[in-house]
């Protein structure tokens, strides 16, 4: 598979996710995602462009392009946190503290270890702190999705399907990258080149996981003895307010 | 930073998670939501283990053998003793039972509380997967050695199920029941 058929096909993709989402108004629902979505087809059509037409810059373009799509895919994240997480505001706050704490452990981490080595030059270190930015990335994910998977939430298709993708494409960027910086990287030529068709999976995944609405799970508020309760609630004031009236119309004079 | 062995487990990790959410999505495997049903359910559960608990004490006394060991009759001992191991190993495996539905109920009512402790989850789930091993080996010794010879394991179970009983007490006790779903109907979809 050519590299530029590839990524014409991930323009494509990534086109469409963003024109069904506006068509079935999953854009409003997802919008974090929505925006990650039509930035990386943003650095996409630039990446390609730089391919074509300045081949010398490509490299530089890459590189700095990655970074800022590895920090932009953060927002999908937040996106899943907050989505999954709405109707469970007990396992929210207990994940929030959780990802608070990996997330400034390997954030320290990753600093100390960037800062402490001085040889490196530009496009390595930029490289270095791509990959820093998947590990942390990596170990967010593996904490959010080992709560959901312990708490047994439940998720809507629309969501199951954005996960799964993500999940999908961040595993396999950490399984690559981690073989990509082995000393000599032998074993991770023959996985470099499983990365493009893993993205194209990855899209396919989002496309038809979004490709209609699907119903999110119920608010645990709107179930049907809550609804009981108000009402007896309700009719219980109701008959104390007609007492208190009577009462204070019987001690009149 | 973190070595490339760790991060290549990390992507394993998260691409077994993907696929268990994936898998765990169908309804054959996914789980409804907690019924008023299953609330009344898990109270009758725990007063039932907590009941069960003070009587298997009385049912592993020494006494007991003591007492049919003077009448000398060796085939109404094998009787006694054998009779006194199913029931051990009866309620060990009720237990086992009672605490996982508990477990299970007390996970999926994480949502519906809002002040979870991270300190206390932690400590919980830690305990819980050492009492899942550990009453499994209770109930290999039981089976082995009887109630009587395994006296300290006997001793342990009742300990560690006494104390999950009194947490998922207190935790039954802080719910509000009206937050949950009826039984006819379930909390989602």
């Amino acid at each position: 598979m050519s590299a530029s058929l590839v990524s014409w096909a991930a323009i494509v993709l990534e086109g469409v996710i963003l024109l069904r989402g506006l068509r079935n108004h999953l854009i409003h629902r997802y919008f974090l995602f929505y925006v990650y979505v039509s930035f990386v087809l943003l650095v996409d059509i630039v990446r390609l462009c730089c391919y074509r037409f300045a081949p010398h810059f490509y490299s530089s373009v890459y590189w700095s392009a990655e970074l800022l799509v590895i920090g932009a895919s953060y927002i999908v994240v937040i996106e899943i946190f907050k989505q999954v997480l709405k109707h469970n505001p007990g396992t929210a706050r207990l994940a929030e503290n959780l990802l608070l704490i990996v997330f400034a452990c390997t954030l320290v981490y990753a600093g100390s270890d960037l800062l402490g080595d001085q040889s490196l030059s530009l496009p390595h270190a930029i490289a270095e702190l791509a990959r820093d930015l998947r590990y942390i990335e990596a170990a967010l994910l593996a904490v959010m999705l080992s709560l959901f998977v312990r708490y047994r939430i439940s998720i809507g298709k629309n969501l199951r399907g954005l996960i799964v993708g993500y999940a999908f494409w961040v595993g396999i960027n950490v399984m690559i990258l981690s073989m990509w910086f082995l000393p000599g990287h032998q074993a991770s030529v023959p996985l470099r080149r499983a990365l493009p068709p893993a993205y194209l999976i990855t899209l396919l995944i989002w496309c038809s996981a979004l490709w209609a609405t699907r119903p999110e799970p119920v608010s645990p508020a709107e179930n049907e003895v809550e609804r009981d309760y108000q009402i007896l609630a309700a009719r219980t004031r109701s008959m104390l307010a007609r007492v208190s009236n009577g009462l204070v119309k019987a001690m009149r004079p | 930073m973190i070595g490339p062995f760790l991060a290549f487990v990390l992507g394993m990790v998260i691409l077994a998670l993907a696929f268990y959410i994936l898998a765990g999505s169908s309804p054959k495997t996914s789980k409804p939501a907690v019924t008023v049903n299953d609330y009344a359910k898990a109270r009758e559960g725990l007063e039932l283990v907590l009941f069960e608990t003070a009587a298997i004490e009385t049912i592993c006394s020494v006494e007991d053998l003591n007492f049919i060991a003077r009448a000398g009759n060796d085939d109404v001992r094998r009787l006694f003793l054998k009779e006194r191991k199913r029931l051990a190993l009866l309620w060990l495996r009720k237990t086992q039972k009672v605490v996982a539905q508990l477990m299970d109920l007390h996970l999926r009512l994480a949502s519906y509380t809002y002040d979870p402790n991270p300190g206390f989850e932690l400590e919980l789930n830690a305990k819980y997967g050492a009492f899942v091993v550990l009453s499994n080996i209770v109930l290999l010794v039981l089976w082995v050695a009887g109630p009587f010879k395994g006296r300290r394991s006997i001793a342990y179970a009742i300990r560690t199920s006494g104390h999950f009983c009194m947490v998922f007490s207190l935790r039954l006790e802080r719910l509000n029941p009206t937050r949950l779903g009826s039984s006819r109907e379930s909390l989602v979809h």
